[in-house]
């Protein structure tokens, strides 16, 4: 009995029963209440009835009631009185809270999510899976996360003072006040774009503005419906609902040879190595390091014969593991180590700070080195290393723009601010032009697009446990750069071959679209 | 609608207050169907014990109802449908706050009901077919028993959130009330002659009896202040000033009385501070939201939530006000059967007081009269000084709301002045 009882208040039907008892109740209550108003009475009095008196006390408790009434219905007029409640009414569906989520647009004033009229926890994401993991979802069981959290704030109204006029309209118009908008620098078309060259694939993209540090697209795959996030947090084989582009964490390969190059003519190293077909042994004991192209010939049985000496240049054009190697000995510890901390990889990069909060990036990982040995198999993005796509697109990003390393953001309202000074204006200048040759006769060779001068940099990461995880790095055009594009194909094999491609069509869109010929804002 | 009140009559007052009753029995249940299906759907667990005070309710009236029929009695049947049905509503709104949760396991919450009943068939007994009258021998008594009570709360009686209780949180002060209204009709009626003497309008009782007056009056008034009771004793003067009126019908006793009221509640919150603060709340609340404010805001801040028809008995949150189950109940009453339930809930009040009054018109002796009109005053001066306070719309007393606060002195002591009302109504 109490267990059927049980279950049909716990059914669809359990709160209209509960507002028919409501009912029945204030019904049942009246017809009591006149029954006694005009029960018959005693025969009235010779001397008097206290006529006075009877309409003294019915009088004072009407007075009461009207009193009562200008808070109970009226109180929203009284702007003390609806902060107090704003602010300490703990009751969780309370009307001064039920103000209707601000949207989330993106650069042109597109909308990213949008509020669900009636529904006070309803949204509308026309992105979909597309947007999911720098958006997040806003869901009544899964809670609040990414940028629908840290802008919570704004969205859901608390931000503005406004508030308490926007209560008193609502309870007038029996809709719910709205929460204010925020502008995010995100492109719709660039990010649905990057979703769908992903096609499925794991990876991430991230797509920025080196001067504003303004992020275009961020995009993780597999993506995710932020509507029903249940059963990618579910999904531990695929991983959906994880961020690979801010949280994912993998070894950055040949894309660091970017960083290992602004070092050295930045410091001014010896530039020109000898590079065997054997490799190079940093000390005794390890393992040599060779070119691809080693293996490459192995299997077709021949010997390969080795780079010879070669330059920076043509190092970077070839991606030479055996050069790179070299330099990364010679640079030493010291400059290393300081290097690693201008292009903050060991810390978590801040992409969003908001009215609620800040969302970061996962940090890198390198090793506090002491021994100039152990460089070796990190300077070519090997060995103990780590990064996220975040990382390497803002190093990219950093030798677009002069040196200069910009905080990435996701907010158009966040103030543009640079980190640090990676390298020298003329670093910068000379690595742009390495860079432009390592596309134009090098491992980029793809993404060579003709007028855009693309700049840009492969990766072939070896993860133990599977296959390579691919890179591709670029930005254009080579003088003064408008864009920059990360790629990063999880297990994709050749970074030329598997993630090249997918920044190659996005850099078509945003040539497209009047990203990389028209200038950005900068900082001041 | 004539129809009706054919067959009503037909019925008797005790048919009528019977046929109350049931509806008022009947809301009652559908309002413990609300809770109990909020409360389950929270927890999945039927508690017996705390249902007991409801089933007293549903076995204890009908048998007081059967008794007034066998007694004979022919009284007002509004009056005693008001009572009980006020008194339904209370059992409702402590179950729904939980004062029985504790079951028989503290008996302090479950035994005012059934001695309150009992108390309601003492105050019919002693003041029914006319016994009134005998009662005003007791005058002097009662005002000895009122000033004994008071100095044992004066000797023995423990501070405890700016009230004062006796041993085991209680509060015998509520006893008081009856006592002195039973002194003070016997006094009065027996110097009636003199306090009735006016001058176009303006009373002016010779010196003698005057002075007699407020002599004899100061000594509880004074034991009240140094109960620090500000409550009690504006409740008393409220009575006295409406008993004078009575016994003299000169508005003019009301007009005084209300100035004296007023600059007496002035002149109070200079030298108390308690009364003070009280004072600067009630003033602006929004001066000290988080301290002082805190709770008459929660209060308002929980009628605001319940807005014109209620958020639904046991679906509201009327825990967030402070003590709500006492001096604040009225916040937790309107949180959860809105404005609406309110204004039915304050038209049965208007009605039992105006019930009270036409009774004490038609009582034969000037002594039942004027202790008919002094007990209907404390009821309705403490229901209003409480629904006041709680809207804000006079500083806040701390006295409870009759029939509904929780607190077993309050609940014992209000049955029996409505049984001496109900006695009293009875036309012989």
């Amino acid at each position: 009995m109490l267990e059927r009882l049980m279950n049909l208040l716990n059914s669809d039907v359990g709160p209209d029963l509960l507002r028919a008892l409501k009912v029945v109740f204030l019904a049942v209550l009246a017809v009591a209440t006149f029954g006694i108003l005009y029960a018959p009475t005693v025969k009235p009095g010779k001397v008097t009835s206290y006529g006075l008196l009877r309409v003294l006390f019915a009088g004072a408790l009407f007075a009461v009631l009207i009193y009562q009434a200008t808070w109970q219905i009226w109180g929203y007029t009284n702007p003390d009185f609806v902060k107090f409640m704003r602010r300490y009414n703990r009751r969780p569906d309370a009307a001064e809270k039920q103000v209707m989520r601000g949207p989330l647009l993106d650069r042109r004033g597109m909308v990213l999510a949008a509020p669900v009229i009636g529904d006070v926890w309803g949204r509308r994401y026309p992105l979909g899976a597309a947007a999911a993991h720098p958006l997040g979802y806003y869901h009544s069981t899964y809670g609040i996360t990414a940028v629908e959290r840290v802008c919570d704030p704004t969205l859901s109204g608390y931000a503005i003072d406004k508030r308490d006029e926007a209560l008193g309209k609502m309870l007038f118009t029996q809709r719910a006040a709205e929460g204010e908008a925020v502008t995010l620098t995100l492109d719709q078309r660039l990010q649905q774009k990057a979703y769908e060259l992903l096609a499925g694939r794991k990876g991430a993209v991230v797509v920025m503005r080196p001067r504003s540090g303004a992020l275009l697209a961020l995009v993780s795959s597999p993506g995710f419906d932020p509507l029903n996030p249940a059963e990618a947090i579910r999904d531990e084989k695929n991983t959906p609902a994880f961020n690979r582009a801010v949280q994912g964490r993998y070894p950055p390969g040949s894309t660091f040879k970017i960083l290992m190059a602004a070092l050295a003519i930045e410091k001014g190293l010896p530039q020109v190595y000898a590079c065997p077909g054997q490799g190079y042994v940093a000390g005794s004991g390890t393992p040599p390091i060779r070119d691809s192209e080693y293996y490459a010939y192995q299997r077709r049985g021949a010997v390969w014969p080795g780079w010879g000496r070669i330059g920076l240049k043509d190092a970077t054009v070839h991606s030479s593991n055996v050069y790179f190697a070299q330099l990364g000995v010679a640079s030493g510890p010291k400059a290393f180590n300081d290097m690693m901390a201008k292009a903050h990889i060991r810390e978590p990069l801040t992409y969003l700070r908001a009215s609620g909060g800040e969302l970061k990036s996962a940090r890198g990982h390198v090793p506090e080195v002491t021994k100039a040995r152990t460089i070796a198999l990190l300077a070519i993005g090997q060995g103990e290393l780590l990064t996220t796509p975040l990382h390497v697109a803002c190093f990219t990003a950093a030798v677009a723009a002069d040196g200069r390393m910009m905080r990435p953001r996701l907010c158009q309202a966040e103030p543009i601010e640079e980190m640090s000074r990676l390298c020298s204006v003329k670093t910068a200048e000379q690595l742009r032009a390495i860079l432009r040759e390592a596309v134009s006769r090098g491992t980029g060779k793809g993404v060579d697009l003709p007028g855009l001068n693309v700049c840009g940099k492969t990766g072939t990461a070896q993860a133990p446990g599977g296959e390579d995880h691919a890179w591709f790095t670029c930005f254009a055009p080579q003088r003064k750069p408008n864009i920059v594009v990360t790629v990063l194909i999880e297990r994709g094999g050749f970074g030329a071959k598997a993630a090249l491609p997918v920044a190659r069509a996005l850099l078509q869109e945003a040539d497209r679209l009047g990203y990389v010929r028209i200038g950005e804002e900068a900082a001041p | 609608m004539s129809r009706k009140k054919k067959k009503k009559q037909a019925l008797g007052p005790v048919g009528t207050a019977t046929g109350l009753f049931l509806l008022s029995a009947f809301a009652v249940a559908c309002a413990c169907l609300a809770i109990l299906g909020v409360k389950l759907s929270n927890a999945p667990v039927l508690q017996v014990e705390p249902l007991i005070p409801l089933a007293v309710y549903a076995v204890g009236v009908p048998l007081i109802l059967l008794w007034l029929k066998l007694s004979g009695w022919k009284g007002d049947a509004g009056l005693v449908g008001a009572v009980f049905l006020l008194c339904g509503i209370g059992l409702v709104i402590q179950f729904r706050m939980g004062s029985f949760a504790q079951g028989l396991a503290k008996p302090a919450a479950m035994l005012p009901l059934p001695l309150g009943l009992a108390a309601f068939m003492v105050g019919t007994l002693l003041t029914g077919k006319g016994r009134g009258a005998w009662l005003a021998k007791a005058g002097w008594l009662a005002y000895l028993v009122a000033l004994g009570v008071l100095a044992a709360m004066l000797l023995l009686g423990r501070s405890f959130r700016g009230g004062t209780y006796l041993a085991g949180n209680l509060n015998p002060s509520e006893i008081v009330k009856p006592l002195l209204v039973l002194f003070l009709a016997s006094y009065l009626s027996r110097h009636q002659k003199a306090f009735s003497e006016t001058q176009k309008g303006i009373p002016v009782p010779p010196l003698h009896a005057l002075l007699g007056l407020v002599a004899l009056w100061a000594i509880p008034m004074l034991m009240t202040i140094a109960l620090k009771d500000l409550g009690l004793m504006a409740l008393l003067n409220a009575v006295l000033i409406v008993m004078l009126f009575a016994i003299a019908r000169s508005t003019g006793y009301l007009a005084i009385g209300l100035a004296a009221v007023a600059a007496a509640g002035f002149g109070v919150q200079l030298i108390s501070a308690n009364a003070r603060t009280r004072f600067d709340v009630w003033l602006n609340p929004f001066a000290d939201p988080t301290g002082k404010g805190w709770q008459i805001l929660q209060a308002l801040a929980a009628m605001y939530s319940g807005g014109l028809w209620g958020a639904g008995l046991g679906a509201g949150v009327p825990q967030s006000v402070p003590i709500v189950t006492s001096d604040f109940v009225y916040a937790a009453v309107a949180e959860e059967i809105g404005l609406v339930g309110c204004a039915l809930l304050l038209i049965v009040y208007a009605t039992l007081f105006s019930r009270g009054l036409r009774a004490a018109g038609a009582t034969k002796t000037p002594f039942e009269r004027l202790l008919c009109v002094g007990l209907t005053a404390s009821l309705a001066t403490q229901t209003i000084f409480n629904v006041a306070g709680v809207t804000k719309a006079l500083p806040m007393t701390g006295i409870t709301l009759p029939l509904i606060s929780h607190g077993g002195s309050s609940l014992i002591t209000t049955l029996l002045i409505a049984g001496m009302l109900t006695g009293l109504s009875d036309r012989k």
